[in-house]
């Protein structure tokens, strides 16, 4: 699904981002990098959305070059991806229900369609109740299940979250990626850039950790 | 999960298929398009109302940008019209002698009818002329203490055509100043031409104007754009991440651009009808001492639509000029 071939990416500012970094993540698999901030692990997901373009070497997703995307192919290459921020990214003039449908109204989903599917969305992530409030109304917690809500309604092959549980306290982030793990369950590719090397400990999954770009381990666990 | 390296061409092919599988038969997509700008148009007329005091300020600077030129366009159109009525009603006068008689008018008369390119020939005897000029010139009394009557006998001529103007009727002059008897021709013709140019030079102003009103009118369009887009980064930050093309993201805004144009056209129109009928007052009363029944027409429903037409195209064009540049930039990091 993803693999990196001797990637690396410098920053004009002479900052190493990605240093000669290969992997391979198959479709179904559920996978963390990890490292310290500054390691890699965000520039990592930007050269997937295609949000950055590597200095050198390939990034393939979904077995297509991203080196041969033009700037009108990324956004078909960015719909068939979800994407969960740390900072939820959601928009805080409209509804969560109107947060959770824009990728569908963007893919151009019919309207009887999106109502069915941005609930679904919402009652898996256990915010059906809300979906008429604004983003403010809402708790952190609550906020990042919008946000991945809103990753998973088109239902893409991939989910990629950066740090999802970087606010919250230990309980509702255990929640969170208990939600993960049901998409990944599904046979949804997951891929987690977090820090929170305790509660990662916890759970079963290949875990990748980076050190200034480079990749230091690939392995079950920590 | 291919092991192989993919070449170019392979992906390339692969590229547009992601896009495809989610169009499940040919009209989802016409029907999530035109969905799709049913939404935009629904977006641009909320931002709009979501702002409405600069909404309307925008609006109507572009409002006197377009009622300017067209107003002065529309009244130009309307005077040119007069005064091709005159030229219709050209005559030509042919003054004679003192010395002619009654009679000798008479058979005068008759022979400028005959000539070619006349259509008609009216005797206006010295008697008539002088009851004439004492009904309109308000000088009845002084003329009646005249010893002579000092008017010549004039032969009124309507040419058959009046195509080409004076120019096109001096070979006829010159025919008709060659009889004998004959003292002046005159064609009443030459200052329907002076005011022709002097509207011709007030056309061309008009231009220059329309011109420069109209640049005016695409930097205030694109500078309300540019805002516009302004205030919505973090949005079109969200939606280019989850996958909107730049021509999802420019839609409301051109939209916007539309909308604006619509309005200020109406808005317009609607100040020149009253402008004009407001004028025309005044206008009927001038006219009225000139012994004319010219009066305005008001705002041709043609010019009305052509001002909505442009207005419009005017909106997309400048909304055009901002989103091309801005959306561009407006990259997620």
């Amino acid at each position: 699904m993803i693999r990196f071939e001797q990637v690396s990416k410098r920053y004009p500012n002479g900052h190493q981002g990605l240093d000669n970094l290969s992997f391979h993540i198959r479709a179904g698999e559920m996978v963390f990098i990890t490292g310290h901030s500054g390691a890699g692990k965000s520039t990592l997901l930007k050269l997937i959305m295609c949000m950055e373009r590597p200095s050198s070497g390939h990034v393939h997703v979904g077995g297509q070059n991203l080196r041969d995307l033009g700037s009108a192919d990324i956004p078909y290459l960015r719909r068939q991806v979800g994407v969960v921020f740390q900072n939820h990214q959601l928009l805080f003039d409209r509804t969560v229900f109107d947060n959770v449908a824009l990728p569908l109204i963007i893919n151009g989903t019919p309207a009887d369609e999106i109502g069915r599917r941005v609930r679904a969305a919402l009652d898996k992530v256990g915010l059906l109740s809300k979906e008429g409030s604004y983003p403010i109304a809402l708790s952190g917690g609550e906020q990042q299940r919008v946000g991945i809500a809103r990753a998973v309604v088109h239902k893409p092959a991939l989910l990629l979250a950066d740090e999802p549980t970087g606010n919250l306290d230990p309980g509702l982030s255990a929640e969170i990626m208990a939600l993960f793990e049901d998409f990944n369950r599904v046979g949804v590719t997951v891929l987690i850039a977090s820090h929170d090397l305790p509660l990662i400990a916890k759970l079963d999954h290949r875990m990748l950790t980076l050190h200034q770009g480079r990749l230091l381990q690939d392995g079950e666990g920590a | 999960m291919s092991r192989k390296p993919t070449t170019s061409q392979e992906s390339r092919r692969k590229a547009p298929s992601g896009a495809a599988r989610s169009r499940r038969d040919w009209r989802h997509p016409l029907r999530s398009w035109s969905g799709s700008h049913r939404a935009s148009a629904r977006q641009a007329l909320e931002r709009v109302r979501q702002q409405p005091l600069s909404s309307l300020m925008t609006v109507l600077v572009m409002t006197i940008a377009l009622a300017l030129p067209m107003g002065l366009t529309v009244l130009i159109d309307q005077i040119e019209r007069l005064g091709i009525d005159w030229q219709r009603s050209a005559q030509l006068s042919v003054y004679l002698e003192d010395s002619v008689t009654t009679e000798q008018a008479k058979t005068l008369t008759a022979q400028v009818a005959a000539l070619d390119g006349v259509a008609d020939a009216q005797l206006l005897d010295k008697d008539l002329a002088l009851a004439e000029f004492q009904q309109h010139s308000g000088l009845g009394d002084a003329l009646q203490q005249l010893a002579y009557n000092p008017l010549p006998a004039v032969i009124v001529v309507t040419p058959s055509s009046l195509d080409g103007g004076a120019a096109a009727l001096q070979p006829l002059r010159d025919q008709l100043a060659a009889l004998t008897g004959v003292e002046l021709v005159q064609i009443d013709l030459q200052w329907v031409e002076r005011l022709s140019a002097i509207l011709g030079v007030f056309e061309r102003f008009t231009g220059a104007l329309a011109l420069m009103l109209i640049l005016a009118l695409l930097l205030v369009m694109t500078n309300t754009i540019r805002l516009a887009i302004e205030s919505r980064r973090e949005e079109i930050l969200v939606v280019k991440l989850v996958g909107g093309t730049d021509a999802f993201v420019r839609r409301p805004f051109l939209y916007i651009g539309v909308l604006y144009g619509l309005i200020a056209g109406l808005l317009a129109w609607g100040l020149l009808s009253l402008g004009l009928a407001w004028l025309n007052a005044s206008v009927r009363q001038v006219a009225a001492l000139y012994y004319s029944d010219f009066a305005l027409s008001g705002m041709p429903l043609a010019d009305g639509l052509t001002l909505l037409a442009g207005a419009m195209l005017l909106g997309l064009a400048g909304a055009w000029l901002a989103v091309g540049r801005h959306i561009r930039d407006i990259e997620p990091q």
